[in-house]
């Protein structure tokens, strides 16, 4: 069947369209337009928006963290009570991995990324994903403060025996990439340190987190993983942390580095109250550094919950935990920290890191090299997207935001000097375009013939907030999913998986190592498709080249 | 060759799935317990749970509930079973069921560190004891005042009216002060919310100095992964209803004896993989049983299903991992799934469900 969307504004940055104009869709893909120009259905979208369908890098979607984070707040509600423009949270009850798959695709997102997984829980993380309708799934697997990798790194095996591990370990968890979570931070805890930067060593191992995030980094570089090593710093949420964040995009050393979460990393000494915003330092040295990539991590003003596997800094933020409760798991190699939280308005060190969050977004030149996101929950719930993407669009809004925010706050940060607004061209960049090439795949985030039929259309609206809540039409690989902002009904996308070349003496070694030190098979890991429950619930993307 | 019987006679599947969905379809409040199943029966269950508008309960969620009633309303510093094995330099045993919990425990954690086994009372037994290990106290009754005494002087304040001298109880805070990596075991079967929340305020007042986590041994019937299950498709732990659309978490009102004693819930399906014998209820509303130990006596409807792990392969939680894994069948047979046997019914239920 030859489905057509007729007369909307299509923007498509990567094909570099934006006219008024037609789609095609055939077999789930994109496809020319036809000699005679007739189709078997027509969905007349003229005056609306026509754009991929979107893609987030970063978002805790799903997994052992996240559940648990779902059983210590039975109270907590998707959507941020945001102050403007106040719109109502959603219901009790929706924070699942179903609701999560509709709001998404309400919003005209069609792929999700979920940042951390670790090697021991990956099978909950699948299981979990699988249960998320509509929309399709990525996983990043947690390295960097496991003893096996670590007792490489100091016993100096070089490079290919890391490189082998690394492919061990996506295969077993059937990751899409790699993610580094304060790399030697968490292990350095569980030897009683409270502190870690890049510099430091480990405890009983000797090695950095330089040289961790190396190693890996050159890991996944050289297996040619479609995504960089996806990186969580040291010392999120410090004030004089953006010196972290600095050392850190310098050791990219041009070499392809994703940062996470930058706003969390955003932050000075300067001010009466010893905080202020690093953003504009920050945002320079992103400027100037072509091989790295960012994404924000907002943050929103409400109540929402902190789910890290940086059990160092949760620990330390436990007592900033609202509601007072909170969970500090020391995993096998990461682990959890769950640690609810209420970002306020009236609060200085809130809206100082709203505003770091907004100026990274506006002070980054690069739409392809910056990303949308809020890290959810930990920024805000994604839920709150539709809000962001209008205070990037409209400065007055902006403005009205800042004039309900602390004064002082507002005077260490440099929001209110930047005019810049987003284009509706530079939101197609940033979340659609740019994340399909930073995770390699060509048939994503954009038009063109060939393309994965994954389309949003939005109703043209000054209001960008409820342009972007809820979507006009969505389509998943061709089929019509969301109507009106409603979901329609509940198909099943996949997972996206890589499949490396490795050699089998490692899957040797890691059998006795697992028998050695655990007493136990690694099978207890192996993420198995029967063990998912639904039919073809992966699918699998090669590496580069 | 499936098993089925209706009101005790044996009887085809189909006909014994067309009954058991019409009972529950007629159904104005179905409950769906025991919940004694892998994580495919659980999400089967849920998912029928809110096609019914039913409501989930687990056999165990009273011990899961403790637990998470303390991390819910205070806080918790929690370790795994595999960390605990290759990085405690201490163990702290709190009161008894312990090995009944996890009946591993011994041979995977208790080798190469010292532990101290606060009030075992009855499990002090000969072969439950190591050269390694100290018993400290005895009466499990104590054992309140016992952490609260540890937690008093860890804080440095005075107590009185201990059941132990107070040069041992200073003693054990010099040593727990003092180790590098230490966690306490505990299984919420035996404790009370106050028990359990004394010992982890205790566990989180250490880390004030040194690290130590906490282990809480899981409930058995497969009970820590169903929880995990209703978390991430409803949101809520268990005692969890669809009632009224959107899924409602409520330990008092969705608890299953309770529904069935005040006659809330007018039917009853109980699922039991592991088999774990029919609850004890005081009324008997229409009920159907899927089990791995058919006792045709008990319910309208009896349907036999396989053991997880052993007829069919699994996923479930490992106790010696504290992860969801997927283990192999032991003996594979042709005794249907939980799963698959929910799916029948929901199959075989009316379209659309009358109000």
């Amino acid at each position: 069947m030859l489905t057509r969307l007729a007369g909307g504004r299509v923007i498509d940055p990567q094909n570099g369209r934006d006219a008024v104009g037609d789609i095609f869709i055939r077999d789930g893909r994109i496809v020319d337009a036809p000699p005679d120009g007739t189709a078997d259905e027509t969905h007349n979208v003229s005056n609306k928006i026509v754009m991929a369908g979107a893609i987030d890098v970063h978002s805790h979607i799903a997994g052992n963290n996240e559940t648990m984070g779902r059983l210590l707040l039975p109270e907590q509600r998707y959507a941020s009570d945001v102050v403007h423009p106040g719109h109502a949270p959603q219901p009790w009850g929706t924070w699942n991995t179903f609701e999560t798959g509709r709001i998404y695709a309400t919003m005209g997102f069609t792929t999700v990324v979920e940042p951390a997984v670790l090697p021991h829980q990956a099978i909950q993380t699948h299981l979990e994903l699988a249960d998320i309708p509509i929309i399709d799934k990525a996983t990043l697997t947690v390295l960097g403060n496991d003893d096996f990798l670590l007792d490489l790194l100091h016993r100096r095996e070089g490079p290919d025996a890391v490189r082998d591990y690394v492919a061990w370990t996506l295969a077993t968890s059937r990751g899409f990439g790699i993610k580094v979570i304060n790399a030697g931070g968490v292990a350095a805890f569980k030897a009683n340190l409270r502190a870690f930067s890049l510099d430091d060593e480990v405890p009983g191992y000797g090695v950095s987190s330089r040289t961790i995030m190396k190693a890996l980094q050159r890991a996944v570089h050289e297996l040619q993983l479609p995504h960089p090593l996806h990186v969580h710093c040291n010392n999120l949420g410090i004030a004089g942390n953006v010196e972290t964040a600095l050392a850190t995009i310098a050791a990219a050393e041009g070499l392809p580095l994703h940062l996470a979460h930058l706003q969390f990393y955003g932050y000075g000494r300067e001010g009466p109250r010893g905080f202020s915003s690093g953003a504009a330092r920050l945002a320079e040295a992103v400027n100037a550094a072509g091989s790295v990539t960012v994404d924000i991590g907002q943050v929103m003003f409400g109540q929402t919950v902190t789910i890290s596997c940086d059990v160092l800094r949760q620990f330390n933020a436990r007592n900033r935990a609202h509601p007072k409760k909170w969970m500090i798991c020391d995993g096998d190699s990461n682990g959890a920290g769950i640690v609810p939280y209420n970002y306020r308005v009236t609060d200085f060190f809130n809206a100082v890191q709203w505003a770091v969050g907004l100026e990274l977004f506006l002070l980054t030149k690069d739409p392809w090299r910056v990303f949308f996101t809020t890290d959810h929950p930990n920024g805000a719930p994604f839920t709150a997207y539709p809000d962001i993407l209008a205070l990037l669009m409209d400065r007055d809004l902006r403005a009205e935001w800042i004039s309900r925010l602390p004064k002082e706050a507002m005077a260490v940060t440099t929001l209110t000097s930047i005019a810049r607004e987003y284009t509706l061209t530079e939101v197609a960049i940033m979340t659609r375009a740019a994340p399909a090439k930073l995770l390699g795949l060509k048939d994503r985030g954009h038009l063109g013939p060939g393309a994965l039929a994954d389309v949003a259309v939005y109703e043209t609206d000054t209001d960008k907030a409820k342009m972007f809540r809820k979507a006009a039409l969505v389509f998943k690989s061709g089929q019509l999913i969301v109507r009106d902002g409603a979901p329609l009904h509940d198909a099943y996308g996949r997972t996206l998986s890589v499949r490396t070349e490795r050699e089998r003496a490692i899957e040797r070694r890691m059998r006795d190592y697992y028998e050695e030190r655990y007493g136990l098979s690694p099978d207890f890991m192996t993420v198995a498709d029967a063990a998912i429950g639904r039919p073809e619930s992966f699918e699998t993307i090669p590496c580069l080249n | 060759m499936a098993e089925a019987w209706i009101r005790g006679k044996s009887a085809a599947l189909d006909a014994a799935i067309a009954e058991a969905a019409s009972l529950l379809a007629a159904s104005r409040l179905p409950l769906i317990a025991g919940l004694g199943t892998d994580v495919a029966g659980a999400r089967a269950a849920i998912k029928l749970a809110q096609t019914v508008g039913g409501v989930i309960d687990h056999m165990y969620s009273e011990a899961l509930l403790r637990d998470l009633d303390v991390m819910r309303e205070a806080g918790m510093m929690l370790t795994t079973p595999t960390e605990a094995r290759v990085r405690a330099d201490f163990l702290l045993l709190v009161g008894p069921g312990l090995i009944e919990a996890w009946p591993a425990l011994p041979k995977r954690l208790f080798a190469n560190r010292r532990i101290v086994w606060l009030c075992p009372g009855a499990a002090a037994k000969p072969e439950n004891t190591y050269q390694n290990m100290v018993v400290v106290g005895d009466n499990p009754f104590d054992l309140p005042v016992i952490l609260a005494g540890l937690r008093a002087r860890c804080a440095g304040r005075p107590m009185a009216h201990l059941p132990l001298s107070p040069a041992t109880i200073d003693s054990l805070v010099a040593d727990l002060r003092k180790v590098r990596f230490g966690v306490a075991i505990w299984s919420a079967s035996q404790h009370d919310e106050l028990i359990i929340e004394m010992l982890c305020g205790l566990v989180a007042d250490l880390n004030k100095g040194t690290r130590f986590s906490g282990l809480p041994l899981a409930a058995t019937d497969n009970a820590a992964a169903v929880q995990q299950v209703a978390g991430w498709m409803t949101g809520f732990p268990l005692r969890t209803g669809f009632g009224r659309g959107l899924p409602e978490h409520d330990p008092w009102r969705f608890e299953a004896s309770r529904l069935i004693d005040s006659g809330e819930a007018d039917c009853a399906l109980w699922i039991s993989a592991y088999g774990a014998p029919s609850p004890i209820w005081k009324r008997r509303p229409p009920l159907v049983a899927l089990t791995a130990r058919p006792d045709t006596s008990g319910a309208d409807i009896t349907i036999a299903v396989g053991r997880p792990g052993i007829d069919h392969d699994a996923v479930e939680h490992l106790a010696s991992t504290a992860t969801l894994s997927a283990v192999r069948a032991k003996k594979p047979s042709t005794a249907m799934s939980v799963a698959s046997v929910i799916g029948k019914i929901r199959a075989a239920l009316p379209t659309a469900k009358p109000c």
